[in-house]
């Protein structure tokens, strides 16, 4: 185990990591690749416990189409791996397993998608004060026991160390295009939006974006799969531009700005635009996240009480220390129903 | 009558409270019929707030309740304790809201799975889940047990299609989960897959909210009958292989075969085959097309000797009337049937299919085999005569090995039927102390007193009698000379 100025060790595998948990060390951050930690609070003194010295892909059943990760394998690693065997993990999303599954920022791709509450099949983990435990299964299908493992996606590092990921793969599509219609105006983007909806099959990915700067143009873009003949006519049928630009799965916040991310379904998006200043960046995925930027403070809080008050869900994601994680109210039944689980099973509050 | 009965029939009327000891007859067990109790009552409430009233009630009285569809579970998660009240959903059987534009419906959890297909199919829409028993189940047992189906292949179990629910907690309090918009809320845990598989131990779904999928536009589906159950496996390996994805990709063994073609679900089956493979294919009718012609190449590699393709809804029907009705079917070979439910990795297949027949021998019990076979989710079906002490102690020992099988080779002692009563003794052989301690904890953060379903899924000391002999008869008939 390597120490990085005192508060920040890289265990090489999970007997370390439950060793350092052992160690009660108080409070414990747990780090991926770190892509999304300016977006937490930080919490000063807590110690950095970076997991991407657990870098092994345990096993590749490629004919199973499914695979046992080390949580600090990357994505780009895995995705490595799988190309020879003509698999994919069909969710997008990069950094570390451990840190995509457990901050899950996007959700599915396209409507219907893999997500990935849907492609996590089970796990070993740690709880706080070291104790190692699992959940679920390597098969495709179990439903012996609760589903500990789903707590994981969207746990951001709070209620357990995940050390090693069951996944599930999907084989690549035969052909897959990637398609960009450009500087449409809101209208011819919401009406390409909806046609693509209705397609019943191919659909990969599916996203609404308008970029800063854009002159308030707005993109569509995604992806068809499936057979060659049938993405080619797919393509050609609803007119789309076929483009090699990287799918853009997040928005930076402006200097002094702020990013809300929340859900919206497609018949709210015309409202909740609406509400937005007109120029402010947009991006939608299918699966129904999307995220924005706003200025200042006081344009994110408009717009989140706009959202309240139709009965929406958001919260800042980017923005100054003390305003992360503020959003739209959650369930009272659902929060307390969290705080018991969170206490359940991370009791000192150790994990942060 | 007792206070509290008193009380349930005031909050929700007379005819929504059963108390007679023969009208609770039909409540005494589920599909698992094994492990039988007559509960204390049963109560019919047909909305949340009553839900909710008749919660409060017992929580308030310290008394313990089963939540409770269509009782068609395998497993004896809905079979309550003598003290238990039974909450009854059947009556809260409404579809809320359809929402064509965005693609999810709102339902009472009452709700019949086919029902709700059959009420958006003049809108070019269905409800994909679909557990064999369909016609009976509610989208309420789906979600507590995360049912699957022979189409969950390619679309995926009940967890891919929930998107929210209202529960009604063992307090009384109400808890709203997930959003039509996506499951989990930004910034929150994702308690609705969660809460998905949870057998009915973590409060009551009032409400659920659902995906629908659009209909495809071509459905094709194809039978293949081998000559051997090898021939079979490997013809869904070449298709998993080529990266194909199938809606369906389904076996029966010759037994099963036979028993269906002398049955009423009678399909035309080739008696003589040792396997029959169907494998239904969706999507734009050329793509169809050209993937039929793939799976039939591959069914002919494997030395397929009968293929049939069934274009039209009519013989698509045939050709599913078999496997539908298979359990069905099985009805004639003795008087009662245990239905095994185990997870293999689908490389894994024939080798379990090899396993599981020597451990049919060793007991001399009689095996049936029907499996979604592109899940390596195996059905091995015991039939037996539950009169017969000795027979049943065989049955439930070779159901034992073959679920040890299945975990030897890597897999799960469930895929869809879930632990209920049934399997409270096999969960330890996927599950040491610790995990089990763990997911103990996650159960009391919903259900801290225990009283909503007590003594399923997690084996306690307290786990019902009937079951706690379990181990006692297995060790019995594995070790006959020990004895136990
Ligand atoms: C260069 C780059 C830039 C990116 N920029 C952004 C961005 O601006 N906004 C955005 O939303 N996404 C961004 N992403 C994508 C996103 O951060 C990743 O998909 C993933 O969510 C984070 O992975 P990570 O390994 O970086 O994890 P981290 O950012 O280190 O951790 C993410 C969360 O997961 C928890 N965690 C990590 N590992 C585990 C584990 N094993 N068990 C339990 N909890 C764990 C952490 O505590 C933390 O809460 C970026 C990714 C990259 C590679
Ligand atoms: C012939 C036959 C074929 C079958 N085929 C399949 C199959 O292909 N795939 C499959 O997965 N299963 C299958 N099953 C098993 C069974 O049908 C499923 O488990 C089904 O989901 C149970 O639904 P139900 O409405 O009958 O629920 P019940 O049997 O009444 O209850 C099941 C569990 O759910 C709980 N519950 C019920 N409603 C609620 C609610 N509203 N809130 C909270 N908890 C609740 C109960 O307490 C119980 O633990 C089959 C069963 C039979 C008899």
């Amino acid at each position: 185990m390597s120490s990085i100025a005192g508060t920040h060790v890289r265990p090489r595998d999970a007997a370390a990591v439950a060793e350092v948990l052992r160690a009660r060390l108080g409070r414990v951050r747990l780090h991926g690749s770190g892509s999304r930690q300016q977006r937490l609070e930080p919490v000063p003194g807590a110690l950095a416990l970076d997991l991407t010295g657990l870098a092994t892909i345990d096993r590749l059943d490629a004919p199973d189409q499914t695979c046992s990760v080390d949580c600090g394998v990357t994505r780009a690693q895995l995705d490595d791996a799988l190309r020879p065997h003509r698999l994919e993990l069909p969710c997008p999303g990069d950094g570390t397993l451990g840190g995509l599954f457990a901050s899950d920022p996007i959700g599915a791709a396209a409507p219907g998608g893999q997500s990935p509450r849907s492609l996590l099949l089970g796990m070993d983990a740690l709880l706080a004060d070291g104790t190692p435990f699992k959940s679920g299964a390597r098969v495709v299908k179990s439903v012996a026991g609760f589903d500990v493992h789903k707590l994981l996606v969207g746990s951001e590092g709070r209620l357990f160390v995940a050390t090693r990921l069951h996944l599930r793969l999907k084989p690549l599509p035969r052909a897959r295009v990637a398609f960009a219609n450009q500087a449409l105006d809101r209208e011819a983007a919401l009406r390409l939006l909806q046609q693509l909806r209705e397609l019943p099959h191919g659909l990969q990915s599916l996203q609404l974006l308008r970029v800063a700067g854009g002159g308030g143009g707005w993109n569509v873009r995604g992806a068809i799969a499936g057979r060659a003949n049938f993405v080619a006519a797919t393509l050609r049928a609803l007119s789309l531009q076929e483009s090699d630009a990287h799918p853009v799965l997040h928005l930076e916040a402006p200097a002094g700005g702020e990013v809300l991310a929340g859900l919206a379904l497609p018949s709210a998006l015309p409202r909740l635009l609406a509400g937005l200043p007109t120029d402010a960046p947009f991006l939608w995925h299918g699966g129904g996240r999307f995220e924005t930027t706003l200025p200042v403070a006081n344009a994110t809080d408009r717009a989140l009480a706009a959202l309240a008050s139709a009965g929406g869900h958001a919260r800042i994601v980017a923005a100054a220390i003390g305003r992360r994680g503020l959003g739209t109210p959650i369930d009272a039944g659902h929060r307390s129903i969290a705080d018991r689980l969170k206490h359940a099973l991370d009791p000192h509050d150790v994990l942060c | 009558m007792p206070a509290l009965e008193r009380e349930l029939e005031r909050l929700l009327g007379e005819r929504a409270v059963l108390t007679a000891p023969d009208a609770l007859l039909a409540w005494e067990c589920d599909g698992f019929t094994v492990h039988k109790s007559r509960p204390r009552a049963v109560v019919l409430p047909n909305s949340t707030a009553q839900v909710q009233a008749v919660v409060r009630l017992l929580h308030a009285a310290a008394v313990p309740f089963v939540p409770r569809g269509a009782g068609t579970c395998l497993s004896g998660g809905p079979t309550a304790g003598a003290d238990a009240v039974v909450i009854d959903l059947a009556r809260m059987r409404q579809v809320l809201h359809v929402s064509t534009e965005d693609l999810y419906a709102v339902v009472q959890p009452g709700v019949v799975n086919l029902d709700l297909t059959t009420a958006v199919h003049h809108l070019g829409l269905h409800y994909a889940p679909d557990p064999s028993s369909q016609s009976v189940c509610t989208i309420g047992g789906n979600f507590a047990e995360n049912s699957g189906g022979p189409h969950c292949f390619k679309y995926g179990m009940t967890v891919d299609h929930v998107l929210g629910a209202v529960i009604v907690l063992p307090d009384g309090a109400l808890c709203r989960l997930g959003d039509p918009a996506g499951a989990r809320l930004p910034g929150a845990l994702d308690l609705t897959a969660v809460f998905c598989g949870s057998e009915g131990t973590f409060g009551i779904a009032t409400e659920i909210t659902v995906r629908l999928c659009r209909d495809q536009r071509a459905v094709r589906t194809l039978l293949g009958a081998f000559a051997t159950m090898t021939a079979a496996c490997r013809t869904v390996s070449d298709i998993v292989a080529a990266g194909l994805v199938p809606a369906a990709l389904e076996i029966l063994d010759q037994a099963t075969i036979r028993a269906v073609e002398a049955s009423v679900y009678r399909a035309g089956y080739p008696a003589d085959a040792a396997a029959v493979l169907l494998v239904e294919l969706d999507g734009p009718d050329d793509v169809v097309a050209e993937e039929a012609a793939e799976v039939r190449a591959f069914m002919q590699q494997n030395g397929g000797l009968r293929i049939e393709e069934a274009t039209d809804a009519a013989e698509r029907k045939r050709l599913w009337k078999g496997r539908k009705g298979a359990f069905g079917a099985m009805g004639r070979l003795n008087t009662d049937l245990y239905v095994l439910d185990g997870v293999v990795p689908r490389t894994r297949l024939e080798e379990a299919l090899v396993g599981i027949s020597a451990i049919g021998q060793k007991h001399g019990v009689l095996l049936t085999n029907v499996f979604h076979a592109g899940d390596g989710n195996l059905h091995p079906n015991i039939s037996y005569d539950g009169r017969d002490a000795a027979m049943t102690a065989r049955t439930v020992a070779a159901g034992h090995e073959i679920l040890q099988l299945c975990v030897d080779l890597g897999g799960s002692v469930s895929g869809e039927h879930g632990i209920g009563t049934e399997k409270l003794d096999h969960v330890r052989m996927m599950y040491g102390d610790a995990d089990l301690d763990v997911m103990a904890r996650v159960r009391a953060a919903w259900n801290p007193d225990g009283r909503c379903n007590p003594g399923k899924v997690l084996p306690s000391r307290n786990a019902c009698a009937e079951v706690a002999k379990w181990p006692q008869m297995i060790a019995k008939v594995l070790d006959p000379e020990g004895g136990a």
